[in-house]
């Protein structure tokens, strides 16, 4: 059957399709859905770990027990769970283990644009890339193939162009599958103490050599020869683009991206006069063919940031000069993405602006909060970090931080990796305020589960951990609970708190305003009373989408410019407006 | 009888903001077009976006060939925007001389307009604009038909309806029927035909 299906969904499927029954991830954008998609298949166990880590260990665990397991994760999960990669690749893998890395190339969701390709030369771990889903759904049958053949754990790498572009896709009938479970006992493998370490560092170099004579006859990395004068090579979704653009050259498709196939190359290299390496981002291709000595074009030309499109590739090569493709040149309003009306972290920023403090941020969507008006936060570095640099920037201020920094992160993030750091502002004594923004959810990458949510992906009940009773167990004494929406009661906590010598934590509790599970008490849409509205502009203050500003609605004895306007159809109620309001305008 | 493109590829960008219901439009679309037999890639980028900003998808349609998920900059063909500064946007970078855009009439201002930092053309502009940088264009009030329908978000659904009429793309109401029965819950069917004949009743 052909089906159109999404990178994502083909990963999930063909893994299905490959008899893995077993997966483990923490969401980030663009790798959210495949977990999601794998969940729903039959007569598997998937779960939401807290964080990479774990969920790389749990993958571990399962594959060490013979399973054949995946652990899925955004590019900068890696970086999280690299601890257990790096010496799970001595180990072995015992069952199966495939890493799914999705890169974000132009960083449409991402705080940095890692190519985590080097991660596969950094670990010594094969890398396969394919290009669309098609291809998708059959390499991560491969990737499991080669973890089982080799005993390696095996990255299998996407980017937001291939993991969120759907293509036509042939359906299989799944594998049967087989129960290999049990123990196998083997701490001279599986200890890893620097003695056996030794001696796996060099079963790992062993392999290499054995992927690296595999590789040369691996049927995906494919030579398509149609002129002797140009020829590129790439991988992954550049291939459609430079296809697209010119489908007279010649072509090495690379399905491998790590161990390269060097004798390969080689035969490419002599049958071509003209070569050029097509990636994204890092020159990771381009590098090692140029260390065999074989000349190449690559990042003289192709640029090093960004995702690539049929266009840039053109006109890399032309030499054509830059972008001049529309002649219309309009200045637009840029529309960056923006809090959601009726979003509990609107009510939290608003009045924590009103403290002049600095605030320390992470990933979530009230990282959107550091834009005008709202200036909400003044940092933002990855999962987790808000807390330790809060904890940071207050000692290194002393006498002149007390009371003004502040660490804000999210229900989900704090479970991520906000535990120990808080941990920490406890047992070392810290001026700094932390503000858990607790929606009931993983809101950003679209209402996932977590450990605090009282659910588990595949839909089960489950133990929920009750936020303030883990502060408490950590030794943090100050804590509040309140509803952000509520500015006196909200004003008043951050006031209180931060006046207080040692680690707080407010834990800002109301559901995010797009989870339908929470059923939110909403009021019916607001209006502004055109009567009382004096023109002033504090609501506009709020950010909030369905408020606009109406110019020239004047009224007599008043010195007012315009009113503001709530779009009816956009406001879901939440009542921030009505208490901003000093003049009773909004009901 | 074996449905024929005017262009092969046709490039179709749906645009609008975060929240309209942009990726389940050009899904639905998508389904329709793979269900009467076209090769199609859909590229789309989800995630940050969403909450409120830009939002785009590329509908690349062949009779014979599998293209790339990006459309090569000015080599837009359709342009369907449930916003219409959106469809502007949209055009500056993909837009050519022969390009059609159907848009909704409805605007919803981005914050730094909202803030006084920015300034938004008018409908009247908007529409001078698409006479001058499309060779067809036609505006509709999606919006006002979805809120009488009982919700905002049906307005992508009218646009497809709308769109079917214009004739660019080989659909019409029973590729949709036969798409919706697939992709959406049995309760929500009736309800989105409605919004489907009520879209394609304004051109």
């Amino acid at each position: 059957m052909k089906v159109l299906m999404s990178g994502n969904e083909a990963i999930a499927r063909g893994a299905y399709e490959a008899g893995v029954r077993f997966a483990a991830a923490y969401p980030g954008t663009p790798s959210t859905e495949i977990l999601e998609e794998f969940s729903k298949y039959k007569g598997v166990y998937a779960e939401w770990s807290p964080n990479e880590k774990v969920a790389v260990e749990v993958a571990i665990g399962a594959a060490l027990a013979g399973e054949k397991a995946m652990a899925v994760m955004k590019h900068v999960g890696v970086n999280v769970a690299a601890d257990p990669i790096f010496t799970v690749s001595y180990t072995g893998t015992n069952g199966a283990l495939v890493i799914v890395s999705a890169d974000d190339p132009s960083l449409h969701s991402s705080q940095n644009e890692q190519d985590n390709r080097n991660y596969a030369k950094f670990a010594k771990i094969p890398m396969l890339e394919p290009s669309d889903a098609a291809e998708a759904k059959e390499y991560i049958k491969l990737a499991f193939e080669i973890s089982e053949k080799f005993d390696t754990p095996v990255f299998f790498r996407t980017t937001t162009r291939m993991s969120h572009s759907k293509s036509v896709v042939t359906l299989k009938e799944p594998e049967k599958y087989i129960d290999k479970t049990g123990f196998t006992y083997d701490a001279e493998k599986y200890v890893m103490v620097p003695i056996n370490a030794r001696t796996r560092r060099v079963e790992v170099e062993k392999r290499q050599k054995a992927l690296k004579a595999f590789v040369e006859t691996f049927p995906e990395n494919k030579m398509e020869i149609n002129n002797s004068e140009v020829g590129i090579i790439t991988a992954g979704m550049p291939y459609n683009y430079a296809k697209e653009v010119f489908p007279d050259y010649s072509y090495l498709k690379l399905g491998m991206v790590y161990p390269l196939p060097e004798k390969l190359i080689r035969e490419f290299a002599s049958k071509i006069k003209k070569i050029y390496v097509v990636e994204e981002m890092d020159p990771f291709l381009e590098e090692q063919i140029k260390a065999m000595g074989i000349s190449v074009s690559g990042k003289d030309v192709f640029p090093y940031t960004n995702e690539f499109d049929p266009g840039i590739i053109k006109n890399a090569i032309e030499k054509n000069p830059q972008e001049t493709v529309s002649p219309y040149k309009e200045s637009l309003a840029p529309r960056p993405p923006n809090l959601c009306p009726g979003c509990p972290h609107r009510g939290l920023f608003y009045a924590l602006r009103k403290h002049k403090v600095y605030v320390h941020g992470d990933i979530g969507c009230y990282t959107l909060s550091y834009m005008k008006p709202l200036e909400g936060l003044h940092s933002c570095i990855c999962m987790g970090a808000s807390i330790g640099m809060a904890h940071g920037m207050s000692k290194a201020l002393k006498e002149k931080g007390k009371g003004k920094v502040v660490g804000v992160i999210g229900d989900s993030t704090f479970l991520h990796s906000g535990i120990t750091s808080l941990l920490n502002m406890a047992y070392n004594n810290s001026d700094a305020l932390i503000i858990i923004l607790d929606n009931s959810t993983t809101a950003m990458t679209g209402m996932q589960e977590h450990p605090g949510t009282g659910y588990t992906l595949m839909g089960k009940e489950a133990k929920k951990v009750n936020l303030k009773d883990l502060i408490s167990s950590l030794g943090i004494e100050n804590i509040k609970v309140i509803d952000p929406i509520d500015q006196k009661a909200t004003r008043s906590a951050i006031k209180e708190e931060l006046a207080k010598a040692g680690p707080s934590v407010i834990i800002a509790q109301r559901p995010c305003a797009l989870f339908k599970r929470a059923k939110i008490k909403s009021k019916p849409a607001l209006k502004v009373d055109p009567d009382k509205c004096e023109g002033c502009k504090a609501c506009l203050g709020l950010n909030c989408p369905p408020i606009s500003w109406k110019k020239g609605v004047t009224k007599e004895g008043s010195k007012r410019k315009g009113i503001s306007f709530i779009d009816e159809t956009l406001c879901n109620g939440c009542g921030l407006c009505e208490q901003v309001c000093k003049f009773g305008a909004i009901s | 009888m074996k449905m024929l493109l005017s262009n092969d590829p046709t490039n179709v960008i749906i645009t609008g903001v975060g929240g309209q219901g942009n990726v389940m439009a050009s899904r639905v679309l998508a389904g329709m077009l793979v269900n009467a037999g076209f090769i199609v890639t859909i590229g789309e980028t989800f995630g940050m976006s969403q909450r409120g900003g830009s939002v785009m998808s590329h509908l690349r349609v062949s009779s014979t060939s599998v293209l790339s998920p990006q459309i090569p900059q000015g080599r837009a063909d359709i342009v369907i925007a449930l916003e219409p500064v959106e469809a502007l946007r949209v055009l500056v970078k993909y837009g050519n001389p022969h390009v059609a855009v159907l848009t909704n009439s409805r605007m919803v201002y981005p914050m730094g307009v909202i803030t006084g930092e920015f300034n938004y053309p008018t409908l009247d502009e908007v529409k001078t604009m698409f006479e001058k940088i499309s060779a067809k264009n036609w505006i509709i009030d999606a919006t006002s038909v979805a809120v009488d329908l009982g919700n905002p978000v049906l307005s992508n659904i009218v646009m497809i309806g709308a769109l079917a009429s214009t004739s660019l793309l080989p659909i019409g109401r029973r590729a949709f029927e036969k798409e919706i029965t697939k992709s959406i819950p049995a309760g929500k069917r009736e309800i989105n035909l409605k919004a489907f004949d009520a879209g394609a009743k304004m051109l």
